[in-house]
């Protein structure tokens, strides 16, 4: 059972990898979120009447009503440990089963034994996944200025799969269209990620906005960090279990169903 | 390893219905794509509420 093996394993993976992350971040990310939301909470204080965007940072509902969210401590590490977690088992499955797709399409079952597969395969999951959105849309801290939310969605997403799709047609591509492939790897920025006019911080004291400058810059090398670590994890533990799977099940594809029920 | 397919197989054998391995593929990664959109897209306040953190780490558009 092919979607048995990699959901389990794909768990496997991102329970490993979501801790490894969790850790990771504890040491600057969340304290860089931490220390921008104390300037959220001094600008709502000072403030009777909401700025727009104090509001949309705080996400009120239409009634004024505050949405549920984790109390902060120990309820919210659980969270971000959990929600962590969770998108490393996405990312698991996404990256195991490209694993097992291109071993099926033929290439890679030499490199599956090689030292560097897993470390291969995480820095195609890091560039996909981390690094090509955030050459258009650094990560961001609370308050920053950024433009609508859907259309950063968009972007996001077609810089995710027009890398994958480029990287995978370079790499995996077996006709002379191969060399094409790359061009794919540049759409996105040639598209351009949406970009708020103005300053980055509104709304803030000069001496604020400074502050909250430094510490976007700071936070951008920060999740550079925390994001590698991530998928050194997923490659890791993902090539392993890729090994494990093929030599229990085989890699092939095409035409081929789970053993075939009273073929002996 | 020849005593791993035996268990396989026999395994199979309690099942009516084997789906090719290609939709199971497709299907895992149609799962972890669904996944990674909840984490990191998904509106509702509750969910941007608790992946709060996460988003903004990843890279995710947030707020």
């Amino acid at each position: 059972m092919l979607f048995r093996n990699i959901v389990f394993y794909a768990l496997l993976a991102g329970v490993v990898a979501g801790i490894a992350v969790s850790v990771a971040q504890s040491f600057q990310v969340v304290p860089i979120i931490k220390a921008a939301e104390a300037y959220e909470r001094a600008a709502a204080d000072e403030t009777q009447v909401l700025i727009p965007s104090v509001q949309a940072a705080q996400h009120h509902a239409a009634g004024g009503e505050e949405a549920w969210a984790p109390k902060d401590g120990i309820e919210r590490t659980a969270f971000t440990a959990l929600s962590n977690s969770l998108t490393a088992i996405g990312f698991a499955l996404l990256l195991i089963g490209a694993m097992m797709a291109s071993l099926a399409l033929g290439s890679g079952e030499a490199a599956m034994r090689r030292w560097w597969y897993g470390l291969a395969w995480g820095l195609g999951g890091y560039v996909v996944f981390w690094l090509a959105p955030a050459i258009g849309q650094p990560p961001e801290i609370p308050l920053q200025a950024a433009g609508a939310l859907g259309a950063r969605q968009s972007w996001w997403v077609l810089a995710v799969v027009c890398t994958a799709a480029g990287l995978a047609g370079l790499l995996f591509g077996r006709s002379p269209w191969r060399w094409a492939a790359p061009v794919l790897l540049i759409v996105p920025h040639l598209v351009g990620a949406p970009h708020p006019e103005g300053v980055m911080f509104p709304d803030q004291t000069p001496q604020a906005a400074a502050a909250l400058e430094l510490l976007a810059r700071q936070f951008i090398g920060a999740t550079a960090i925390a994001n590698a670590v991530l998928w050194l994890a997923l490659g890791l533990v993902s090539a392993w279990s890729v090994r494990r799977i093929h030599g229990a099940i085989g890699s092939g594809l095409t035409g081929q169903r789970d053993p075939e029920p009273f073929s002996t | 390893m020849n005593q791993d397919a035996g268990t396989i197989r026999q395994e199979s054998t309690t099942r009516s219905l084997s789906i090719p391995r290609i939709l199971q593929l497709f299907g895992a990664m149609l799962l972890g794509g669904t996944i990674v959109y909840a984490a990191g897209f998904v509106n509702a306040d509750a969910v941007h509420n608790a992946a709060h953190d996460t988003r903004h780490a990843e890279g995710f558009p947030c707020h």
